[in-house]
């Protein structure tokens, strides 16, 4: 199996908003981190693929299969930003709803990653702190052998402790090749981390999708002065800024950057740089 | 469908609980003032009140929005509301019973006939007003449908009676009082499957987020 999860020409229209065409795919034992600012199209498009929406055009592919049935669902644990479960219900009460809802639900699993958590089973999900609610939805989404992980901004509003150890266990769960996660975040530094794709959403479109290392280890940003950047050849020029004191250059290959302007200053560019300069930049 | 079910019964547990004792100790007492048997028109109605507590805690939880990437269909979503509202409409007229039941064993006058016409009457005026509220639960936000589900056990009353000087035209209701609550049970049946399939078709189509 190639891809764990597809999308290709994903149309949906809202009043004020249009996601268009957007494709991209997550192969099978990678992380791909979609990001882009609030409102870009990232939930928009994970809640068209897990029919959450009625999508108006285009594909979706999950586990080599475009229809989205039981068996299928069996097989992905999904995570939205906050747990969504009842709060009057305690873990150990969600194992019993969850057990009857999920073929493939391994208790075992579920309780050692609330102990792992020290996750209390019969504290009321309502007096939960919102990093506790997190970790418990984590855990539940492994408990059924999931071999696709998706997360909506699952870690936005968590402390870099907790973010942290569930980064840890993101990349745990990619040691199998089997498995692969699709993460949508804003947090771009957490995706730096783990991710070994990025696919970048701005607008409703895809602007790009490439590996990871690609933008870490090619991508840079000249930083000059307007006389320099006058003399630089524009279609070397993916986006700038003009910043207080001097102009901000996206490049997509920072070395012949440096060979070919060596007075130039050309400094690494983070995804959150990168970023920054595709939305707020000029072309 | 049966997960659903056990999460539904979780959140209505305290509920169903309370309504189970009211409708007991209000059955006792109310058999020094009136006939026992006509707490079967209320205990339905008052039972399915969960249901639209377990609706609100949903929404409020974005529970269906979750529910909806496990393996449960939407067809089982709203099968499973459905059958969870019949379920408690069950349970409210059985523990109405129990001191219809216990009272008629001390010697009290209650018969079977009045017991299948409040009967009818409490699982009609339910299935009606479920057959209102449960589709607009799933149409309408949550203070909107809780609007509705109050105007629905008003809505419903209406209709029997509505239902009852119809079939006064084709026969004497007086007469035949079973029979006509009868028929109105039947067409209380049938509207709320037609209501099930309705829900069923809205809420395939509605976007969930």
């Amino acid at each position: 199996m190639a891809n764990a999860f597809m999308v290709s020409g994903l149309t949906k229209t809202y009043k004020d908003f249009v996601l268009d065409h957007v494709s991209f795919t997550v192969p099978s034992g990678s992380i791909v981190g979609l990001i882009g600012e609030n409102g870009a199209g990232k939930s928009t498009t994970i809640n068209a693929a897990l029919g959450l929406i009625q999508k108006e055009d285009g594909v979706v592919s999950i586990l080599d299969k475009e229809e989205l049935d039981g068996d299928i669902k069996e097989q992905i644990g999904v995570v939205f930003d906050g747990s969504n479960y009842p709060e009057i219900l305690s873990p150990r009460k969600l194992n019993r709803v969850m057990k009857n809802i999920y073929r493939t639900w391994d208790e075992r699993v579920y309780f050692g990653l609330l102990k792992q958590f020290s996750l209390p089973c019969d504290k009321q999900i309502k007096q939960f702190s919102k990093g506790m609610k997190m970790k418990l939805a984590i855990s539940a989404a492994f408990s059924h052998h999931s071999r696709l992980l998706i997360l909506d901004e699952a870690t936005s509003g968590l402390d870099p402790v907790v973010r942290d150890d569930i980064l840890d266990m993101l990349l745990d769960f990619v040691q199998d090749e089997e498995h692969s996660i699709l993460v949508s975040s804003h947090i771009t530094s957490d995706l730096e981390k783990i991710a070994d794709y990025i696919v970048f959403i701005h607008e409703g479109k895809v602007v790009f999708e490439k590996t990871k290392d690609e933008l870490t280890e090619r991508y840079g940003i000249i930083k000059c002065g307007a006389a320099q950047f006058d003399a630089l050849d524009k279609s070397d020029i993916i986006s700038y800024r003009k910043m207080d004191y001097e102009w901000q250059i996206l490049v997509s290959d920072r070395e012949r950057m440096q060979k070919k302007y060596p007075k130039a200053l050309v400094v690494p560019a983070t995804i959150d740089e990168i970023m920054l300069l595709y939305v707020k930049g000029e072309k | 469908m049966k997960g659903v079910l056990v999460k539904d019964l979780y959140i209505a547990r305290s509920n169903i609980l309370v309504t189970i004792v009211s409708l007991v100790v209000l059955g006792f007492g109310l058999s020094f003032l009136l006939e026992t048997s006509a707490l079967l028109v209320l205990a339905p109605v008052a039972a399915t009140t969960a249901a639209f507590i377990s609706i609100t805690s949903d929404a409020a939880s974005k529970w269906n929005k979750n529910v909806i990437t496990m393996p449960v269909s939407r067809n089982q979503i709203i099968g499973e509301k459905f059958l969870f509202y019949i379920l408690l409409a069950a349970l409210g007229l059985l523990t109405a019973l129990i001191p219809c039941v216990v009272l008629a064993c001390f010697g009290m006058d209650i018969t079977l006939h009045s017991l299948c016409l409040y009967g009818s009457i409490g699982i009609s005026a339910t299935l009606l007003a479920g057959g209102i509220s449960l589709p607009c639960a799933y149409l309408f936000d949550p203070e909107k449908s809780q609007i509705v589900f109050m105007m629905s056990f008003m809505a419903s009353t209406g209709i029997i009676t509505g239902l009852v000087l119809l079939i006064n035209l084709v026969l004497s209701v007086k007469e035949n009082i079973l029979l006509a609550f009868g028929i109105v049970l039947i067409i209380s049946v049938i509207w709320f499957f037609i209501s099930y399939q309705i829900a069923v078709k809205v809420y395939q189509k509605r976007d969930i987020s």
